[in-house]
């Protein structure tokens, strides 16, 4: 047993821009190390803007991107030792993702519970038909679905709310340790994104997954992470207690994020139209309520 | 035909757009089976003049449908079928589509514009940014070209942009820098009208609050009417006047937007005011159950109820019509109508 789920030490990834005369190296992510703890599952919200290297971190944790230098372990694996479809296999059925547009996810000619039915196969053991049926319905019921509802049916028949819970309803299947959900709610209606937000929550807190939830949201970020990683070009400049960051940022780039966030809500001496809309909304005169 | 009945108002007072009972559909027609999809069922609101009106929807509300067909974007399948739109300085055709070319050309840009979601949709990749600047006012604003450039730059310096804009080429210009471009490219005529598509969603929070700001600036200057349709609320907050909230293709609440957030009526912005979450805030959201209606198979009634928590018999029944509940406050409600607010 491992202290550590995920050591991430001094990673750092570049990108090489242009051709031979102008050569230009972009750090995407610059010297970065964080680890999540294997006992307590948490929430680690990535915060920043579009160019901050927060996906390619996301990514690197993943294992879909090759780090340029430092190295990451996730409980016990060394990442860059990956190879082989075995290995490969082990690693993914520790870490599983969730991408930001439930669309793009999923092949379109592909039907939707054929995904569940695989992971299930693939990483829990080929159990027999019944007992696998309960296992995915199970975990859409999880999410608010049901293998009813999934069955046969296509991406583009469910709504993208719906379909980023079947994600998060696939992911769950491999039973992994830890989530890398890159923003997963950017995408949902509002009406649906608490109901996503609040579902990591209980992940977190039924199932001991941690989640690497990687947003531009302070707002979410707030409400469901535990801790939290400002990053700007490629660079952390501010992390722990999100509660305590968000309150109380240090670092002048934290606290410029959090001062552009617009408020949902009104300052006081709003004016109060006089004109009465009545006589500008026709036809006919709208009846007064008494 | 409603022109006669009501009394004439002073100019100040009058809606510079008008929208009536507009009902939009796209028809298609798989296999030979007619199906109309009704993204816009009823929708009447009017927007004065100087004011920024906001509209708030989640997607597949209708609001994209809703601003085409007020911009007179008509393609099939695509169709109005009933209701009309009325711009004071278009009267008489009840809809930009019905005009005759020439004078939609002529009111283009100099009465109503544009700004758009993706600012790179509007700016030709392949030409200067100035000649867009060329090709949309030019022809409205006249005079000599050294005049008009003048005109550009001193427009440009209130979005915080120098000449050398002008010279660049979309993409080598930031997402925050081109969309400052589009806006004062939409605001160089000083339009009356202007409707705004999402213009800030694709920016990042800073470069968010700096466009909106000079956007309100401007908005405040020219005295321009502004159409803000956006999913975000906190935008919402930030820069409109008053707000409608649609849902699967009708309005069901329109109010000052300060009023919608302090004292909001329809059980469905309620919940959508009170999830959201708030920094500093650690009591817990609830999510709404079911999901957005199929607006090709739309529920009976009031559109809402089957995620409602206040649904009745009549709201599966009924259509309830958008009332007045309180000075300039209406909603579309049977609950609120039996005084079953909070």
């Amino acid at each position: 047993m491992n202290d550590l789920l995920l050591d991430i030490s001094e990673v750092s990834k570049s990108f090489v821009r242009g051709g031979l005369l102008s050569r230009q190296k972009i750090a995407a992510v610059n010297q970065v190390s964080f680890q999540l703890a294997a006992r307590r599952p948490e929430i680690l919200a990535i915060i920043g803007e579009s160019g901050s290297g927060k996906t390619t971190l996301a990514r690197m944790i993943l294992n879909l991107e090759t780090p340029t230098s430092g190295k990451l372990v996730l409980d016990g694996i060394d990442l860059a030792g990956i190879s082989g479809s075995a290995g490969r296999m082990a690693f993914m059925r520790k870490v599983q993702p969730i991408f930001q547009n439930p669309f793009e996810s999923f092949n379109p000619l592909k039907r939707l519970d054929r995904y569940l039915f695989m992971t299930r196969r693939r990483f829990s053991g080929a159990a027999g038909e019944p007992a696998a049926e309960a296992v995915v319905d199970d975990a859409l019921h999880k999410v608010g679905l049901s293998l009813r509802e999934v069955r046969d049916r296509y991406p583009h028949e469910l709504s993208g709310g719906q379909l980023q819970r079947v994600a998060i309803a696939r992911a769950m299947l491999a039973q992994p340790k830890l989530i890398v959900a890159d923003e997963p709610v950017s995408m949902i209606d509002a009406s649906l994104r608490i109901s996503i937000v609040n579902l990591f929550r209980r992940l977190r807190d039924d199932l001991g997954i941690s989640i690497v939830y990687v947003t531009h949201d302070l707002a979410t970020a707030y409400y469901i992470s535990d801790r939290i990683m400002i990053m700007q070009k490629g660079r952390v400049v501010e992390s722990g207690d999100a509660r305590a960051v968000l309150k109380a940022p240090q670092h002048p780039y934290t606290r410029q994020l959090r001062d552009a966030v617009l408020l949902p809500e009104v300052a006081d001496a709003a004016p109060d139209p006089s004109l009465s809309i009545n006589e500008l909304i026709s036809p006919g005169a709208p009846e007064r309520r008494p | 035909m409603h022109a006669n009945t009501e009394q004439p108002l002073p100019r100040q007072e009058q809606p510079i757009l008008r929208v009536r009972d507009l009902h939009a559909q796209y028809r298609t027609s798989p296999f030979g089976v007619g199906r109309g999809v009704k993204a816009v069922d009823g929708v009447s609101f009017a927007v004065r003049r100087g004011e920024v009106y906001g509209l708030a929807g989640e997607s597949s509300s209708g609001k994209t449908t809703l601003i085409k067909s007020i911009a007179g974007a008509i393609r099939p399948p695509l169709e109005i079928v009933g209701g009309s739109v009325e711009f004071a300085f278009l009267p008489g055709y009840g809809g930009l589509q019905r005009a005759p070319r020439a004078d939609v050309a002529r009111i283009r840009w100099r009465n109503l514009s544009y700004i758009m979601q993706g600012s790179m949709s509007v700016l030709n990749p392949v030409r200067r940014v100035g000649s867009a600047f060329v090709d949309f006012a030019y022809p409205h604003i006249g005079g000599s070209r050294k005049q008009f450039e003048r005109q550009v730059i001193a427009h440009l310096e209130r979005v915080r942009l120098d000449a050398s804009v002008l010279a660049a080429f979309p993409h080598e210009l930031s997402g925050g820098m081109r969309q400052r471009a589009t806006l004062a490219l939409a605001t160089i005529c000083r339009p009356d009208f202007i409707i705004a598509d999402e213009p800030t969603t694709a920016l990042d929070v800073v470069v968010q609050k700096e466009v909106l700001g000079m956007m309100r600036g401007i908005q405040r200057e020219t005295g321009s009417s502004v159409l803000f349709v956006t999913h975000d609320m906190g935008v919402h907050a930030h820069v409109t006047d008053r707000l409608a909230i649609m849902y699967a293709g009708r309005l069901v609440e329109e109010a000052a937007t300060a009023r919608i957030f302090r004292k909001p009526l329809h059980p469905y912005t309620r919940h959508l005011i009170s999830s959201l979450p708030r920094i500093g805030d650690d009591a817990p959201r609830e999510g709404l159950g079911g999901s957005p209606p199929n607006l090709a198979d739309p529920p009976s009634g009031c559109r809402f109820h089957p995620r409602c928590p206040l649904a009745t018999e009549i709201c599966r029944r009924e259509v309830p019509a958008m009332l007045e509940a309180d000075d300039g406050h209406r909603v579309a409600c049977f609950a609120v109508d039996q005084g079953g607010r909070a």
